[in-house]
């Protein structure tokens, strides 16, 4: 009898060992991003674009064995303290191999210090742009695709001079982004000559900004410069100065880039008014191309903020644990950056198989994604490009990649 | 001087009287169900999420629409009591508080799947201010809210002081077990309480979203501040929250003008200490509220 158990035993575990091998395991990634808060809007296609670089994936013979690369979607909120939860959750829940985000800037600030720093956990953002995530002492294990602010900033001052400002007057809500991308600003405009009248941060999400704005036109501007999320204090810092008539002229950065900008405040007011730059991809690269088409057929735009970002650091995270050849964490972090800087057959987006094959044959391998080279720096940043955008005769955001 | 009143008195009061009427249900919660009401924030947003559903069915005015979103969301907070909150009725007042933050969870999840976490509008585009005597800038909106918010704070004044339930209200606010003993109907004192509170609520989270917008934080949003207004106020004092809503609105617009020099007195990035400032100071001088409130 004792016998026959020991048999069952054996052949059981045996059936199991066998089952690990013969059925393709789950491959769990963590995809956090601000499905609620101030960017909601934002947020949807960057999920989408990740998805769109598992679905490709997964349809392509899959990770490793033919497994499945699942995102494990959670909701960062665009806040520090959120970040940090959904950070956890997913790390030591869901127990992911690498992680997709967060979205903002804050919200992975707090999420890789407090979380996947500690866990040895590589994390790809694919929005987070403020200057603070360069000079972090991340092990490593902090990267992103999407150009800092230090870049933007300056960009926009640029902008701002050639278009014939020289005195701005300039606000910024309280957070990472909108603070390192105000400092940058800041520095740039006044280093081409131009004259900052006023600066004041604000507080956001607070029901009125008039007395605010009322100080901030106190010294006499040609226009002022807002840097804040959209859904946290832009739209009410624009509705309340338009309203009040204190500014009529605006520029932004990335976080205020939405159509709702346009649809709260009105598309006649804002057209030759404002001008917002945002991360641009070169829109005749190939790589842009293989990526616009395959998300265009999803029903989204490709042009959508950090979408393609998203689609890129969702690739480079499966290239990577490809290349590691497990999903060990820390064989996938020191994988990223070979399989993201060249040298190394060039991968477009959408050719899994041809990189599968490669990293196969004990090939090298070098990304060229839809937003760019993607070849990190010792910091894992890297370089961008930038748009400018401004309120076309359809009451859309028509952009211009500024070269 | 003229910038003063356009710029930082007029929005102060706008700010106070949405304050204010929030903060006559958070009172009204506080006295008679004696816990701090965390969901009540969610109860405004919910309040201009209704108007803004009717708004798109009927493309009628959101004050004309007020009335209808009062009586629904009273219905709510009614419907909530009874299944979510009677089974506490009895329970250390720590236990329904944890219930109510459980509660505002719920309430600002449905309201994101229901009407998604983007923003909205009542009315999309900008509304330019009218101008009085050449210098006096004043909106339709903003003399829409003051005055509705006038009439509503009347129309609580009336129903606490000249009718039986709201002497009730009042009676149990001050000592439950006496008013229990005078025979007063604890439950239908409780409904009351819950209809005026969440029509009130309606009222703040509609003149809030006239304002500016609607969103699903919003309500949230204005809770501290809110809380602090009825805490100002005294607790279970109606008065007193509408003067602390006041108050505190008024002197976080106020305290940054320039009132020394050309720079802010207090940069606005910390506006929203400001009323906790108040509160902390309210507290250690007279920490019944300025209505003399209750205690705890």
């Amino acid at each position: 009898m004792m016998k026959t158990f020991k048999q069952l035993a054996l052949a059981s575990t045996m059936l199991a060992v066998a089952g690990t091998a013969a059925f393709a395991a789950e491959i769990k990634v963590g995809s956090v991003a601000g499905v609620t808060g101030p960017i909601a809007e934002l947020v949807v296609p960057i999920v989408a674009g990740r998805q769109l670089a598992a679905d490709q994936i997964n349809a392509a013979g899959g990770l490793l064995n033919g497994d499945t690369l699942t995102m494990v979607l959670a909701d960062s909120q665009c806040d520090p303290k959120a970040g940090v939860d959904a950070g956890t959750k997913v790390v030591n829940v869901e127990q992911v191999v690498a992680i997709v985000g967060a979205s903002c800037s804050g919200a992975t600030n707090g999420m890789v210090q407090s979380v996947t720093i500690p866990a040895g956990v590589v994390a790809i953002s694919d929005s987070a742009t403020a200057p603070s995530i360069t000079d972090l002492d991340d092990n490593d294990l902090v990267f992103r695709v999407a150009a800092s602010d230090a870049y933007q900033g300056s960009a926009l001052a640029q902008l701002a001079w050639n278009n014939g400002y020289r005195t701005l007057a300039m606000t910024y809500a309280n957070d990472d982004y909108n603070a390192g991308l105000a400092g940058v600003f800041e520095v740039s405009f006044k280093a081409l000559g131009g004259t900052i009248t006023a600066n004041q941060m604000h507080e956001p999400n607070k029901a009125s900004y008039r007395s605010e704005l009322s100080t901030l036109s106190g010294n006499g501007a040609e226009g002022l410069a807002i840097f804040a999320y959209y859904g946290g204090s832009g739209i009410a810092i624009m509705r309340n100065s338009l309203e009040a008539g204190l500014f009529e002229k605006f520029l932004a950065a990335d976080g205020m880039f939405d159509q709702s900008v346009i649809d709260q405040i009105g598309a006649d007011v804002l057209r030759e008014n404002i001008m917002i730059t945002q991360a641009a991809s070169d829109y005749d690269d190939p790589s842009y191309l293989a990526f616009a088409n395959a998300f265009e057929a999803t029903g989204h735009s490709p042009q959508a903020p950090y979408a393609a970002h998203g689609y890129d650091a969702t690739f480079l995270i499966a290239l990577a644990i490809e290349k590691a050849g497990s999903t060990d964490r820390a064989a996938i972090s020191a994988a990223l950056r070979e399989v993201a800087n060249p040298p190394g057959v060039v991968i477009r987006p959408g050719e899994w198989a041809k990189a599968k094959a490669a990293l196969a044959a004990g090939q090298d391998v070098n990304y060229e994604g839809a937003v760019g080279q993607n070849d990190f720096d010792d910091n894992g940043d890297v370089t961008g490009l930038f748009s400018v955008n401004v309120v076309g005769t359809d009451g859309k955001w028509t952009g211009d990649l500024i070269r | 001087m003229i910038d003063f009143i356009n710029f930082y008195l007029i929005p102060g009061i706008v700010l106070g009287s949405i304050y204010a009427l929030g903060a006559i249900g958070i009172t009204l919660t506080f006295g008679i169900l004696r816990f701090a009401n965390f969901a009540h924030g969610e109860m405004m947003t919910l309040g201009a999420y209704l108007t803004l559903t009717m708004m798109w069915l009927t493309g009628w005015h959101p004050l004309v629409l007020l009335p209808v979103a009062m009586v629904l969301l009273a219905l709510v907070a009614v419907g909530v009591d009874q299944v979510f909150y009677r089974p506490f009725r009895n329970s250390p007042a720590v236990v329904v508080v944890i219930a109510s933050f459980g509660l505002m969870l719920m309430i600002r999840s449905v309201t994101q799947f229901s009407w998604g976490a983007q923003l909205q509008a009542f009315v999309p585009g900008i509304q330019r201010p009218t101008i009085f005597f050449d210098v006096l800038r004043l909106q339709p909106k903003h003399i829409i809210i003051i005055t509705s918010a006038i009439v509503l704070m009347g129309i609580v004044h009336y129903l606490l002081t000249h009718t039986r339930i709201g002497k009730a209200m009042r009676a149990m606010s001050d000592s439950p077990e006496l008013a229990r003993l005078t025979g007063i109907d604890t439950e239908l004192v409780i409904k009351a309480t819950w209809i005026l509170g969440a029509a009130t609520a309606a009222a703040a989270g509609v003149f809030l979203a006239f304002d500016s917008h609607v969103s699903t934080m919003m309500g949230f949003q204005i809770l501290l501040p809110t809380f602090a207004a009825a805490i100002v106020g005294g607790i279970g004092r109606p008065y007193g929250a509408m003067a602390g809503g006041l108050l505190i609105g008024i002197t976080e617009e106020l305290s940054s003008y320039p009132w020394i020099g050309d720079v802010p007195l207090l940069s606005p990035g910390y506006k929203a200490g400001v009323s906790f400032a108040i509160m902390v100071a309210v507290l250690i001088w007279r920490p019944s509220g300025l209505f003399r409130g209750r205690v705890f």
